[in-house]
This record gives structure tokens, C-alpha cells and sequence, in this order.
């Protein structure tokens, strides 16, 4: 085995003496990586909001006027059969579970004098209940005294986790493809950087280097162009989110605030530069492998 | 140390540039190749190496026969052996300090080491002032001699060198001659293909004669190179 600190050495001098593709392939890279990485950012802030409902979504959501008693309101909706399970949320918990979702938001919420919120109550429904029932208690309820509105949430909830699903797919499908355009930037990067080696690389196989200490040094060189480029695509990912989220706090959106309000989380904002090292790793055992470098020089 | 039997080389679908070559070379031994321009002093050489493979025939080196040798072991076998090729081969991108330590370099052997050694080899051919130099930067001499260093930096069993002293001036080439034959004293095999005839009259070392890529057998060489026969032993000091 080739010793790391000859490894290191010579994957240094690799990228020094052919500084325009190495840039050419990190900057390909970090633009691979960006696009999905930017979907699966907006995608993300959209799950937040569906996160509360997945365990128990609430097909009928009524909002109560709030001097109403809800506990009246829940014993009445409780004599229903299809109905499985009522929960009461207060001003305080909705404002509670929005902080929850949007800590960041949430915190410019808590100067507010009123309860921004009004109180509610989620009706889970039986499973198997008919996808029409949903509609009928709203309707039925929508008349009851005290009840400000009743929303059939079945439509919007279904729609909504249509559309994150559809942002995600869309990432992961532009990251395949993205991903796969770095593997073979960079597969194209070593080969070049290979050419330029040739004669050398022939001359050190004659000095008696082994295939591990030829290549070695390629794979490194490649893994760290993917690492470094995942690394700038995070980069950009984060300048973007900061700045997005700078403007929004100037001039807020409603709409498009939700989608800025948090970063991802740790492990998938290490899944970039991971990725990039592994497409550079990948790209490097593609044109490593597929080249035949034995016999490249000869005596005179 | 070097066995060759019934060896021939051919390249593309010409003529042989090597046809049924046998001879022995015994552990220790010093011996010179010579033959005019195209005889196949360096693809003789090329085979040894392993850089070539033959046609026909067996080759033993080092008691291994390289015709069965397993791709992956050649680096192995190559670092027991030193070259020095026509063409010098220096890696144009590395200083002339890590030319030389390059295959130390591969295995982690310690910088200061490195340095060490490289020095004391380079001094033997008289550039030890060019360490941190880069091949471009020397004369086609300085070029050669460096070779020559990289080649017996790790004391090698067995030395191959392809013309020399081809760019060297007499009184460099006689240098370098003396080197050899001191590395030969100490226990390395020689083997040094040259045209120079001059030279080898007077090291006085057995000498293989190749011609359109047949060896000449020995009785024939004496009619055909009086030189060699003739060749007085100078003591070379
Ligand atoms: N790679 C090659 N492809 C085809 N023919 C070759 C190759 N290398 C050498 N030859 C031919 O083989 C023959 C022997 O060449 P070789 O280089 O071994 O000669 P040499 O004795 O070393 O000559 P010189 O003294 O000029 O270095 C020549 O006819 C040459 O043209
Ligand atoms: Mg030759």
C-alpha cells in the first residue's frame, strides 16, 4: 500500500498542474449539488407544516369563536359514530405548535397582545370512513352555535402533502441527474489530468510503482474535487437561505415565508459534500478503470 | 542471475528485432552489450525489465522466471533492479531529489532519509548541488548522470543501463565507468549496453556482441571484434 503522506503529495501536485479543470470540475460539482439541495431545503420547510398531521391527520378542523365551551362542542361531535377521536387545541397550543414548526417565526409571534390563533377542534375520523364524511360533519357542524367556520381538511391535506411529495421527487430526480453530470465531469477531469500524466505515470511504473500507488493518487484528487464542490454547493445552499430569509424579514411573504424558515438539519446538509466526494470517487474509478495506462513508455 | 533461453522479440509483424538469444549472466558478474544502431541492445534490455515481453522463450531473472510472473508482482521485482534508460526518463515535473527518492518516497521511507541518500548519490556523480533542480534545467550529461544516480540509489541487485555515457565526456564517461565497476565490487550485477568500443577495450569485461538481433557466438567474436579480444585489464585507479 502506498503511503498517505506520497498519496497526498502527489494528488496536490495533480491539481496544481491542471488548476483550470480542477476549478472547471468543482465548480460543476457545487452546481450539481445546489439544485437539489435547494429543492430538498424548500422541501423540507413545506414537511414542517404537515409534520403535526401525519400521525392523526384531522379530516374536519372547526374553528371556534372564542368564548364558546369546547368541551360542549367535542361531547357533541363524540356521539357520532364514524368519528374516532376529537381533539381540543386552544389559542395557546396552536400558538404553541406553531412555534414548534417555525421557532423562528414564532418568536416574532410572542409579542402580539391577542391570541393570534383562535381556539379549535381536529375531528379524526374513523378508518374507512367514507371520503365523504368528512365533508357531511363539516357541513353539519358549520350551523352549530359558537362554531366560527368547518373545513373539510381532507382535500387541502391531501393536496398539500402531494405537492411536498412532488418537490421531492423532483429534487431526488434533478439530483440523479445532476449527480450523475458531475460523475462524468469528473470522470473527463481525471481522464485529462491522466493524459497529461501519461509519460510520467509510465516512468513511475517503470521505477517500480505499484497500480494502488498510480492510481491512489487519482482517487484522492477526484474524492476531494466532490468533496470540496459539495462543500461550496452547502456553502451557496446556506448564502442563499440567509439571504432569502433577510428579505422575507423585511418584507414578509406569507406564502413564501413558510418556505424560509429553517435550515436543513445537520445530517442531510452532510449528505452534499458526501455526495460530491462519492460522485468524485465514482468518477474516478470510472475512467481509472475503463483506461489501460500499462506499457505507456518504453525504453528509447 | 540473468538466464535467457531460445528468446526471441518481434515487433508488429517485421522482421525479429531479437532471434533465439541464449546466454547466461552470473550473480556478480559485469558484462557489456554492444552491437551497431538497431542490433537490439535496448529491447534485449526492455525484455530484462519487463517492460517488453517475448515472443518465444524464456527469461530468468533473479531466479524468476518473468515470463510467469504475475502482473502484480513486477513492481516488486522491478525495485530490486536498477535502470538507466537511453532516454534518461526523469519526471520533468519533479525536482531532481524526487526523482531519485521517488520509489522511497512510495514506500515512507523518512524525508531525512530521502535527503540522506540522495545526496550521498547524487555526489557520487557530481550534482549534488542540483537537488532542487528540474530535469529542464540540466544538460543532456547532467540529465544522464541523475539517471544514473536513480538507478542505483536503491542499491540494486542487479544494474541495466542503456548507453551511459552516450552524453557524457570521456573523462565523465570514464568516471561513471569507474562508478559501475565499483557497484559491480560491491555485489550488484552490471549489465551496460554501449556502442563505445573504446570503453569496453579497456574495463576488460566479458561483452556481448548483438547483431541484426542474433547474439554472436564467442568463437566468432574474436574474428569479428579484435578489439574486445584483445582488450588489456587497466586497473582502474
Ligand atoms: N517499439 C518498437 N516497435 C517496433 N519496432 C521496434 C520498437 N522498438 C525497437 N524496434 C525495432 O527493433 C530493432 C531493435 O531496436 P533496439 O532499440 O533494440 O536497437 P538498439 O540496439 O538499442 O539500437 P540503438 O543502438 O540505436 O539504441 C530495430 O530495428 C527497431 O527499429
Ligand atoms: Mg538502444
Amino acid at each position: 500500500m502506498p503511503r498517505p503522506r506520497y498519496v497526498f503529495g502527489e494528488a496536490w501536485s495533480i491539481a496544481r498542474t491542471s488548476p483550470r479543470q480542477t476549478a472547471a470540475a468543482i465548480t460543476l460539482i457545487a452546481l450539481a449539488l445546489y439544485v437539489p439541495g435547494l429543492l430538498a431545503l424548500v422541501s423540507h420547510n413545506l414537511s414542517r407544516l404537515a409534520a403535526e398531521e401525519t400521525e392523526d391527520p384531522a379530516s374536519v378542523v372547526l374553528t371556534l369563536d372564542p368564548q364558546t365551551d369546547a368541551r360542549a362542542i367535542a361531547t357533541r361531535l363524540q356521539a357520532d359514530h364514524r368519528i374516532q377521536l376529537v381533539r381540543i387545541v386552544s389559542s395557546d397550543a396552536a400558538l404553541a405548535r406553531f412555534r414548534r414548526a417555525y421557532p423562528d417565526l414564532g418568536a416574532a409571534l410572542s409579542d402580539l397582545k391577542e391570541a393570534p390563533f383562535p381556539p379549535s377542534i381536529e375531528v379524526v375520523l374513523k378508518p374507512g370512513a367514507a371520503r365523504t364524511v368528512s365533508r357531511e360533519i363539516a357541513a353539519g357542524a358549520r350551523v352549530w352555535p359558537g362554531i366560527e367556520s368547518a373545513e373539510s381538511e381532507e382535500e387541502f391535506s391531501r393536496r398539500f402533502r402531494d405537492a411536498i411529495h412532488l418537490v421531492r421527487d423532483a429534487g431526488l430526480f434533478l439530483g440523479a441527474v445532476l449527480t450523475l453530470a458531475a460523475v462524468l465531469s469528473v470522470a473527463s477531469a481525471v481522464r485529462l489530468a491522466l493524459d497529461l500524466h501519461r509519460e510520467e505515470v509510465g516512468i513511475m511504473r517503470l521505477m517500480g510503482a505499484t497500480e494502488s500507488a498510480i492510481r491512489a493518487p487519482f482517487w484522492l484528487y477526484a474524492t476531494s474535487e466532490g468533496l470540496v464542490g459539495g462543500g461550496l454547493a452547502l456553502g451557496l445552499l446556506y448564502a442563499t437561505y440567509r439571504f432569502a430569509a433577510h428579505w422575507l424579514s423585511r418584507d414578509p411573504h406569507p406564502v413564501l415565508a413558510v418556505l424560509w424558515v429553517g435550515f436543513l438539519a445537520l445530517p442531510t446538509q452532510l449528505l452534499l459534500p458526501a455526495a460530491g466526494a462519492a460522485a468524485g470517487l465514482i468518477g474516478s474509478l470510472l475512467s481509472l478503470g475503463r483506461r489501460e495506462t500499462r506499457r505507456a513508455t518504453r525504453l528509447a | 542471475m540473468i538466464q535467457l533461453f531460445g528468446v526471441s522479440k518481434r515487433y508488429g509483424t517485421f522482421r525479429d528485432a531479437l532471434a533465439d538469444i541464449s546466454f547466461r549472466v552470473e550473480p556478480g558478474e559485469f558484462v557489456f552489450l554492444t552491437g551497431p544502431s538497431g542490433a537490439g541492445k535496448s529491447t534485449l534490455l526492455r525484455l530484462l525489465f519487463m517492460e517488453e515481453t517475448p515472443t518465444a522463450g524464456q527469461i530468468i531473472v533473479n531466479g524468476r522466471n518473468i515470463g510467469v510472473l504475475p502482473q502484480g508482482q513486477i513492481p516488486y521485482l522491478r525495485r530490486t533492479m536498477g535502470v538507466v534508460f537511453q532516454d534518461f526518463k526523469l519526471i520533468a515535473r519533479k525536482t531532481i531529489f524526487e526523482n531519485i527518492a521517488f520509489v522511497q518516497n512510495v514506500l515512507g521511507l523518512a524525508r531525512v532519509e530521502q535527503k540522506r541518500r540522495a545526496y550521498q548519490v547524487l555526489k557520487r556523480v557530481g550534482l549534488h548541488h542540483l537537488m532542487n533542480a528540474y530535469p529542464d534545467e540540466l544538460s543532456g550529461g547532467e540529465q544522464q548522470r541523475v539517471a544514473i544516480a536513480r538507478a542505483i540509489v536503491n542499491e540494486p541487485t542487479l544494474l541495466l543501463a542503456d548507453e551511459p555515457t552516450g552524453n557524457l565526456d570521456p573523462v565523465l564517461a570514464e568516471e561513471i565507468m569507474r562508478l559501475f565497476v565499483e557497484i559491480n565490487i560491491r555485489g550488484t550485477t552490471v549489465v551496460v549496453a554501449t556502442h563505445d568500443l573504446e570503453m569496453i577495450r579497456r574495463t576488460g569485461k566479458r561483452t556481448l556482441i548483438l547483431e541484426r538481433g542474433r547474439l554472436h557466438d564467442p568463437d566468432r567474436v574474436r574474428e569479428s571484434a579484435p578489439l574486445v579480444r584483445e582488450a588489456p585489464f587497466l586497473p582502474l585507479h
